[in-house]
């Protein structure tokens, strides 16, 4: 085993001494981030512009109106006018960034009111006016000399909503909080970047182990390790890689999006139900580096590569085939099919577990197991594999070859 | 002297085909053993079996320093046939993990893997990448990295292949050295001149049995014989007649006469025949490149020659 970590030193060293691993590790958060910001950038200049609202106040409302504009924190810029409505009408095609609202007696009548805006202001201004609907209606309601209890049950309306009977068997106790998706969707997102990233620094073992193949290195290092020990560190190294890319791109990510949003994220993120996910995430990137590690080891050539090498390198994209039916039903038979199976059980149980609001925890245990049982295969065959393929030099091993080496 | 390696009964096949059959030999200390033979002898994979990067399907590998079946990882030194370094790495990086992974002290490391970049004309080198480096600065690199640790077995494959003149005098006299220091040294080579010089015992084997083994004093005795080259028309038959003559060659018009060990020269030449056409003559050893040689391409000189001994 200490062989195996000063393999890993050395791998770790080695990439973190590399450029391309540097630009790598700092750019993707930097195109996350850009590809974040820059809509913004084009979208959000109008948002910030005041807007002059123009008010004609028959209905003596202006001042109601001023504290709604504060309380809701909109970018109005409240005037009172005398103009009459014809004059607003030709008023706003002069003016780009005005609106001229009439509230008037003969609109409070009618129940409609105009709203006059000139080019540049949004079409979003208009679900903006829809707060003035609540003081109108106050209004109308006020001069039909009705009690205060006619008043209320107007006021109130009528609504339809389904029951939820759930909860209300639980004692209906349950907080507001826990209906809340996020709570369930950022600890899933987290180890979803951490099954992403060491998924990707998986590939970089193949690299790794295809060039050590190529370089001609590896009967040097087998001459002080053992293929086994070689083996191990390289996906102990590319472990720590991985999460060095997590750390530095969450270090960058979070500040940044519990700076631009109001969500809790932290609070969200350190909750026990990501210890699960942590460690299905781990799993995940230990079986595809051992697939990983055993395949760079029959490649030299990676331009030669057989079909056989390129769809096993598919392997961990497979679970995309399970997001739709996933979002769908987190529970349906996809779902469970594409737990069971190892090679999708760490992003199948990543989704479903963002999704499900009562964990499945039989489901999950044996599905551990068998994902478990799995990766100690993997790793068992992988060994097999790279053993030998490691010191096949001068061509690429195939199928029938590598299936040869499973046996011996 | 110590014995530090000992080989007894080694086989190896690969599929139907038997690669290396009863190979025995053993290294002792301060002594430079050989193992030669043709492409596809079986060096290499008894070089791979000695440091378990193959395993033999039959015989015994032994270090004396540790217990049968135990690889003394750290004691060994070792460049391979199939040479390479990481690509994007310093010199002295390369180095230092190679000592690294011999646990041998980060320091002591240091230190001598500067001397002898020094004394291997690589001065100033040790913060070069290596992918900046020439193919024999890269074997020098490397046969650094197979001595940083002070190994008391060094194998060498090949250590000379690929290597200017020059190098390989660099070379041949840092092996001595090392051997002279009381490092165990077991090589294999095709540079006949290169073993003649440097070996203190040779083992040779083609199609993965041994044919000759012994000291280098012993195996010239033994196998290094006269022959007599003449440049001129002669019949094969006539040369044959002669006495202590093993065998005729013949190519054009020039005719070599193999003898035997119990030739005297100067008697010999004396009852050459008058009738002779002799434009040119001269009598030479048998070098241990034309043992190689012959071997390698089964004239079988070796066995008419052991069979005339036995």
């Amino acid at each position: 085993m200490r062989n195996s970590f000063k393999v890993a030193k050395w791998e770790i060293k080695r990439n973190m001494m590399n450029k391309s691993f540097i630009i790598s590790l700092l750019l993707t958060p930097a195109f996350f981030a850009l590809f974040y910001f820059v809509p913004q950038l084009f979208g959000g200049n109008d948002e910030k512009k005041m807007i002059d609202v123009f008010i004609a106040d028959e209905l003596g409302v202006a001042q109601d109106i001023e504290q709604l504009v504060k309380d809701e924190q909109l970018h109005w810029k409240v005037h009172v006018t005398d103009l009459s409505e014809d004059e607003m009408g030709q008023q706003a095609a002069l003016e780009e960034n005005a609106v001229y609202i009439p509230l008037t007696e003969q609109a409070l009548n009618d129940g409609v009111v105009q709203v006059y805006k000139g080019e540049d202001v949004d079409e979003s201004f208009l679900f903006e006016a829809y707060m003035l609907e609540a003081p109108l209606r106050q209004l109308q309601l006020d001069q039909l000399d009705l009690s205060d209890e006619q008043k209320n049950v107007i006021a109130k309306g009528v609504s339809v909503q389904q029951a939820d009977w759930q909860e209300l068997d639980n004692g209906g106790e349950l907080l507001e909080d826990d209906n809340d998706p996020l709570k369930q969707i950022i600890p899933g997102a987290f180890a979803a970047i951490i099954l992403f990233s060491s998924v990707m620094t998986g590939m970089m073992i193949f690299t790794s182990a295809s060039q050590e193949k190529k370089e001609k290195v590896a009967e040097i290092i087998l001459s002080s390790v053992t293929p086994g020990e070689l083996m191990q560190g390289k996906i102990i190294g590319y472990f720590v890689l991985g999460i060095t890319q997590v750390i530095v791109w969450l270090g960058i990510g979070l500040p940044i999006l519990a700076w631009k949003s109001d969500l809790p994220i932290i609070e969200y993120l350190f909750v026990p139900q990501l210890a699960l996910l942590v460690i299905l995430a781990i799993a995940g990137y230990l079986l595809f580096a051992a697939i990983f590690v055993a395949i760079g080891a029959t490649v030299e050539d990676m331009t030669s590569t057989s079909n056989f090498q390129g769809l096993v390198m598919m392997l961990p994209f497979l679970p995309l085939i399970f997001i739709g039916p996933i979002i769908g039903d987190p529970s349906g038979i996809i779902a469970k099919i594409g737990s069971f199976i190892p090679f999708t059980a760490p992003a199948v149980w990543i989704m479903r577990l963002s999704l499900l609001e009562e964990w499945p925890w039989i489901e999950i245990g044996i599905s551990l197991v068998v994902l478990f049982a799995a990766i100690w295969l993997v790793m068992k065959a992988a060994g097999k594999i790279f053993k030998i393929g490691i010191l096949m030099y001068g061509k690429n091993a195939t199928p029938k070859e590598i299936w040869k080496w499973l046996w011996a | 002297m110590e014995t530090i390696l000992t080989v007894e009964g080694l086989g190896k096949s690969f599929k139907e085909r038997q690669i290396v059959k009863d190979i025995s030999f053993n290294v002792k200390r301060g002594e430079i053993m050989a193992v030669l033979g043709p492409n596809g002898a079986g060096k290499s994979t008894t070089i791979r079996s000695i440091m378990g990067i193959l395993y033999p399907d039959e015989g015994i590998v032994k270090f004396h320093q540790c217990e049968a079946g135990e690889i003394p990882r750290n004691k060994i030194g070792y460049l391979p046939e199939e040479r390479g370094l990481y690509k994007n790495v310093k010199v002295m990086d390369m180095i230092l993990y190679l000592a690294e992974l011999k646990d041998y002290p980060i320091k002591k490391a240091k230190e001598r893997a500067l001397h002898y970049l020094a004394k291997l004309g690589l001065e100033g080198k040790e913060k070069v990448s290596v992918e900046e480096l020439s193919k024999g600065m890269a074997q020098k690199v490397q046969f650094i990295g197979s001595i940083i640790h002070e190994p008391e077995l060094l194998i060498l494959d090949e250590p000379f292949s690929g290597l200017d003149p020059v190098s390989q005098e660099v070379f041949k006299s840092e092996i001595k050295e090392l051997a002279q220091s009381g490092t165990a040294i077991l090589l294999s080579s095709h540079q006949m001149n290169m073993v003649e010089e440097i070996c203190d015992r040779l083992f040779m084997i083609h199609r993965g049995q041994r044919v000759i083994e012994g000291t280098m004093i012993d195996v010239k005795n033994e196998y290094a014989n006269f022959k007599c080259t003449i440049r001129g028309e002669n019949e094969a038959a006539v040369l044959e007649r002669l006495s202590h003559v093993s065998r005729v060659e013949q190519k054009g018009d020039v005719s070599i006469v193999y003898l035997n060990q119990e030739v005297v020269v100067p008697q010999w030449l004396k009852q050459l025949p008058e009738t002779l056409s002799i434009q040119e003559l001269s009598i030479d050893r048998i070098s241990l490149h034309e043992i190689f040689i012959d071997i390698a391409t089964d004239r079988h000189i070796i066995k008419e020659e052991s069979a005339s001994h036995a």
